[in-house]
């Protein structure tokens, strides 16, 4: 990364190594062209790579795709930041406490191992299909995910950095913000990161399930229509998407806090 | 998250319960409470919001008419199945990457894609390709748990001592028997936390691979419940799911994954500090 930074004309050099892992995608779309024309199988099963681009480019120009695509991130991006911003302060207040930590580990790591999927069914009873289900599934995730990571992560600080603060004359505000918050926020950012992780299936999960609009909805809804190239569609896009917000949300996330505090797991 | 870890897990085993247990055991007992008594307030019928005493006698009903314990053993087949061959391939390939600078030129970019394709963004266009039922489920299943394994593997033998493996060929070991002997046991703590990871995965998986391609098993019941509404057959869907996992992760994934540390991460602290 820094080396390209200092050297601008590394990029436009050919680089072999980049060569050869390109040649499996080739690979891939050439099996995926010929595959129809070598044995039999139907275009309604599998559909050459040209309708799907042209699919995508139908999508795109018409808008509808974007939208699809609208529908999902801003649903993720509402429902990570509510589940977040309830589960960290929630979970740093739990594990303050040890009695209440104790009494809420076994409820939150219950909680934790149903949140997700398994909570569509009942969504759909309470919300009705659409927006509601989607949303109130996703936060669900993310906030049992989060939380039980930021417990974890205060209670495996040490005693001894509390005494240690305490004996220098710390404050309670002190101790929560120069011990606990720092102490917990390996395991913090952890629960940020499974909590992503587990959201974004969620998310397109749910929108399969009860959804009405958004990424995952336009594929499984695609499969009644037999539109197969819209399901391939969305399966690629699904994968883009990912690697979009791993790489622009989450490793700069990472690197500066592993500059700022130096944390390396 | 180790300390964590090993605490909770110790504590699985006592017989006598800690404090910890007493005051857990006490927070199951306030939610039960908490949701009896918001049944009492919301007085909704029973479809809508289903109390412990209506989820209770699902439960039992589900058990007479035998539907739970075969639902049961479609899920644990389904799951062990697909575990099962997710972690062979991702051992394998993570073996093959890791020990090939080839293979890893060759094969590394077009895992991260297809890591990023989430499973439950494939079980659309396995069900189009293969239909409902037992294959798709095992596909998707081992699709989760292949990535998380052939991940840690990779680390696990990038990180394998070179020392080692020159002691092991300066005694004349063939190339089998430093893979035999050095590199997967050095290997084989990360393997198995990549497993545990893979494992829970998995599991989520096999709750939606359910609801949308099975006539059966956990999953299906969730959401059999709903489309019936028998909401209280859907809430004893997922508290037996969350039971299930809670019990796989903390009386097997754990142990063994605390176990191997133990044996032959132990094996490789004592190598470093020589």
């Amino acid at each position: 990364m820094t080396s390209q930074a200092a050297n601008p004309f590394a990029m436009s050099r050919i680089d072999p190594v980049a060569m050869a892992g390109v040649l499996p995608f080739l690979a891939v779309l050439a099996a995926w062209a010929f595959a129809p024309t070598l044995s039999d199988i139907p275009t309604y099963k599998l559909p050459a790579p040209t309708i799907v681009w042209e699919t995508f480019v139908e999508m795109t120009l018409d808008g509808s795709l974007l939208w699809e695509i609208w529908a999902s991130l801003q649903r993720l991006a509402v429902g990570y930041l509510l589940g977040n911003l309830i589960a960290i302060p929630l979970g740093v207040a739990i594990a303050l406490n040890r009695a209440v930590a104790e009494t809420m580990t076994p409820v939150l790591s219950f909680f934790q191992s149903i949140a997700g999927i398994a909570w569509v069914p009942l969504a759909i009873i309470w919300f009705g299909v659409g927006e509601g289900s989607v949303l109130f599934v996703i936060a669900n995730t993310i906030f049992f995910a989060s939380i039980y990571s930021t417990v974890i992560g205060v209670q495996s600080i040490p005693q001894v950095l509390y005494r240690a603060a305490l004996c220098h004359g710390a404050s309670r505000w002190d101790i929560i913000t120069s011990v606990v918050i720092p102490g917990a926020l390996v395991q913090i950012l952890v629960g940020l990161r499974t909590s992503m992780a587990y959201g974004w299936r969620a998310l397109v999960a749910a929108e399969m399930i009860a959804g009405t609009n958004g990424i995952g909805y336009m594929t499984l809804e695609a499969v009644q229509w037999y539109q197969t190239e819209i399901v391939i569609l969305g399966m690629i896009l699904i994968g883009v998407l990912w690697l979009a917000l791993d790489f622009l949300v989450f490793r700069p996330i990472e690197r500066v806090t592993v500059r700022r505090w130096g944390l390396l797991s | 998250m180790t300390d964590a870890t090993y605490a909770s897990g110790a504590s699985a085993f006592s017989f006598r319960p800690t404090r910890a247990q007493i005051r857990g055991a006490f927070g199951v007992f306030v939610v039960f409470a908490l949701w009896q008594i918001s049944v009492w307030i919301i007085a909704l019928p029973p479809y809508f919001y289903p109390g412990p005493s209506e989820v209770a006698g699902a439960f039992v009903d589900l058990i007479q008419k035998g539907i739970l314990p075969s639902y049961l053993l479609d899920s644990a087949s389904r799951y062990m199945a697909g575990v099962s061959t997710g972690l062979c391939l991702g051992i394998a390939f993570g073996l093959l990457i890791g020990l090939s600078r080839f293979w890893s030129r060759l094969l590394g970019p077009i895992i991260n894609f297809f890591y990023a394709i989430v499973e439950v963004a494939w079980i659309p266009l396995l069900v189009m390709w293969i239909g409902y039922g037992f294959d798709t489920i095992l596909i998707a299943i081992s699709y989760v748990v292949f990535f998380p394994v052939l991940y840690n593997t990779l680390t696990g033998v990038q990180t394998v001592q070179k020392v080692l493996v020159n002691a092991m060929q300066t005694l004349g070991a063939s190339r089998m028997q430093v893979l035999t002997s050095v590199i997967l046991p050095s290997a084989l703590p990360n393997i198995i936390t990549g497993f545990r990871v893979g494992a829970g995965f998995a599991f989520r998986g096999l709750i939606f691979a359910e609801m949308i391609a099975a006539g059966s098993g956990i999953g299906f019941l969730i959401f059999d419940g709903a489309a019936t509404r028998q909401t209280d057959r859907v809430v004893v869907g997922m508290i037996v799911m969350g039971l299930l996992w809670l019990a796989l992760d903390r009386l097997f994934l754990r142990p063994i994954e605390r176990a191997t540390i133990e044996r032959w991460g132990l094996v490789r602290a004592k190598g470093e500090s020589a």
